[in-house]
């Protein structure tokens, strides 16, 4: 007669095999095979009811410390950092045409020279601090221009900065405090 | 007034109810520490690890299916990180003093079930880790032949192959 193997015999007991009739027909005749089938039955049990160990310390309250950490923000909290987000785009893009005007008009083009100019420049540079220096006569400033901004200009854009970190700062800060 | 349900716990948590979550956690905790424990083998980094589900869960949450059980899927996870962990360790795990339920003053038969049960996790640790794998998730999660292949990425040839020698193996150690 020949016996049932391991696997026939494991995956009958895991209801995983697709010939139960034949093993259940072998099993009422043959004492050998029914003897393994109970030993491996009786591990599955010993397996399965392992009782569970206690735990000894509160998980809860440090994963609600990390989670807080890092908490799904509602999604009208989310909208708002958007808006924000567009605000300040807008408000870059009103101010950008007046610094651009600004910084062209006022920065003077640089050429580079070279290393014999450069040196002539630092000496006369020098003899020129030296000359201050020994009249005590401190060289003069230049002269800082003024800003032709339009003055609903500066409001917008002061309004526009401040609200932007009073909602964004302020509501993500007020979240994290709950 | 009853108790919330684990399914309106998770609305309240994905809303941003943190203690909502806690709850979950303080619910389910014991559970996916042993799953923990069972891979692992080692009190500690059996804690850390069912912390690390629990993060881990609550970072899918949003994903989650509401209509399932909780209990089981977070004890899927907990088994994934497990064994995930086990694969970025490679080590032995050590035993660490177990305690079973209603240990410190046991009848006679209760010291009888601890000491078998003591016998029995010896020898899951003494498995190799995929088998440890494969015995945790068929008889612990009660995942079928092919769910786990699919979890553990593994051809179903072997899912059965280790599955039986691991029962071989624990039959000899606990004859």
């Amino acid at each position: 007669m020949k016996h049932l193997s391991e696997e026939q015999l494991n995956e009958y007991l895991d209801h995983e095999s697709r010939e139960r009739d034949q093993i259940e027909l072998h099993l009422s005749t043959c004492d050998k095979c029914t003897t393994r089938l109970a030993a491996l039955q009786t591990l599955f049990t010993e397996l399965d009811s392992l009782p569970e160990l206690i735990l000894v310390h509160d998980l809860a309250a440090p994963v609600m410390r990390r989670v807080s950490g890092y908490s799904v923000l509602p999604k009208w909290l989310t909208l708002t950092m958007a808006l924000q987000a567009a605000l300040a785009v807008i408000t870059s893009l009103i101010a950008a045409p007046f610094m651009i005007e600004f910084t062209t008009e006022r920065m003077p083009v640089f050429q580079m020279s070279s290393f014999t100019e450069t040196l002539f420049q630092l000496q006369t540079q020098w003899e020129a601090w030296q000359e201050a220096i020994s009249t005590f006569q401190i060289p003069s400033l230049p002269e800082i221009p003024t800003l032709q901004i339009p003055t609903l200009v500066i409001l917008f854009t002061l309004a526009g900065a401040s609200m932007l970190w009073l909602v964004g700062n302020g509501l993500l800060l007020r979240n994290q405090i709950k | 007034m009853d108790a919330p349900s684990d399914r309106d716990l998770i609305l309240n948590a994905r809303h941003g109810d943190t203690a909502a979550f806690g709850e979950l956690v303080t619910r389910h905790q014991v559970g996916v520490f042993n799953v923990c424990y069972r891979i692992l083998h080692e009190h500690g980094e059996a804690e850390d690890m069912a912390q690390e589900s629990f993060i881990r869960a609550h970072a899918r949450l949003e994903s989650f299916d509401i209509e399932r059980p909780f209990g089981p899927w977070i004890r899927r996870v907990a088994a994934n990180v497990c064994l995930n962990h086990l694969e970025t360790q490679k080590s032995t795990a050590e035993l660490d003093d177990e305690k079973d339920a209603g240990e410190s003053t046991s009848p006679e038969k209760q010291v009888e079930v601890k000491e078998r049960s003591e016998q029995i996790r010896s020898a899951l640790a003494s498995l190799p880790a995929n088998y440890r794998a494969v015995v945790e998730l068929r008889h612990y999660q009660e995942m079928s032949y092919d769910e786990i292949a699919s979890e553990l990425n593994i051809p179903l040839s072997d899912v059965k192959s280790n599955l039986f020698r691991a029962r071989k193996l624990l039959a000899e150690k606990l004859k």
